[in-house]
């Protein structure tokens, strides 16, 4: 990329740098108006040098709720980011990152969050994070569209991020 | 019976066009697409919400036809003919204080998602 002069500084900057040439050839990584930063093997770019862990996932269209991001540096050492935590992308050896879904995910209950492990649960395993019981409440998961009831018979899949509402039990058979 | 645009926006969110009329006395809502509960052999299908007490029910949900669902329903309303149409219910009692119109769909549609 070709280099720019600022005149107030008379800084030699960079218009955009890819972070994993500079890594691969153990260069220092200049300041740079944009990143080119690879996240699981796509090439994102990213304008500030430190963004946060939560920004760098976005930008493969995941969230802090179902995924982590991991920083991966030169030599094969893996480090973990927090969502809120800020990275220095222009850190010495830096490749890039890659994503892992978490075990031990965020869900949402009437607007509050909640951890759970993924997989499999039953209703009432979601609604005992609020207190409450199918006997009394039911449980409603907004997915692609409006609140709707789950059934109680059946298992709710958890990959992370679920939104859910609970409503308390009203109806009956007559 | 006049209802707040507050109520019958946030019910819109549960179908694809949702339309008004009135026979007899009654003010029934026709929910076009309306989306069913997940475990329901059919994802969508019509819906016609009297929300005010109707034959001996605080209020009703009919369906355009018998939905098959994770729990077996007493449909004892089978091609009631409603605005020219013939419409389905299951025996399903909502009682709730002053609900929205939400609300009462909701309650009507956990009937397919409980044993009873």
């Amino acid at each position: 990329m070709s280099p720019e002069t600022t005149e107030s500084s008379q800084q030699i900057t960079e218009v955009e740098v890819d972070i994993l040439e500079y890594a691969e050839r153990g260069e220092e990584i200049p300041h740079a108006k944009a990143y080119r930063v690879r996240i699981d093997g796509e090439t994102v770019k990213v304008e500030t040098p430190c963004p946060t862990g939560e920004m760098l996932l976005s930008k493969v269209d995941k969230r802090p709720c179902a995924f982590e991001l991991i920083e991966e540096f030169r030599h094969h050492k893996n480090d973990v980011v927090e969502p809120g935590e800020e990275v220095n992308l222009r850190k010495p050896g830096l490749k890039g990152f890659i994503t892992a879904q978490k075990e031990i995910v965020t869900i949402f209950i009437n607007g509050n969050p909640y951890r759970i492990e993924r997989g499999e649960r039953t209703v009432a395993e979601i609604l005992s994070k609020v207190g409450q019981t199918p006997e009394g409440y039911l449980l409603l998961e907004e997915k692609n569209g409006p609140p709707l009831p789950l059934p109680s018979n059946l298992p709710v899949k958890i990959s992370g991020c679920e939104i859910f509402h609970s409503q308390v039990q009203s109806g009956g058979s007559s | 019976m006049e209802y707040s645009k507050d109520q019958l926006e946030e019910l819109k969110s549960y179908c694809s066009k949702l339309s008004a009329f009135t026979e007899g006395s009654v003010t029934f809502l026709y929910l076009e697409g309306l989306r069913l509960p997940e475990g329901c052999q059919q994802q969508v299908c019509c819906g016609l919400l009297c929300p005010v007490p109707r034959d001996g029910y605080p209020s009703r949900l009919y369906f355009s036809e018998q939905i098959v669902s994770p729990f077996a329903r007493n449909w004892n309303v089978s091609n009631a003919r409603i605005a020219e149409r013939n419409w389905f219910a299951f025996s399903w009692r909502v009682e709730l204080v002053a609900p929205t119109l939400v609300q009462i769909l909701v309650a009507h549609l956990a009937g397919f998602t409980r044993e009873k």
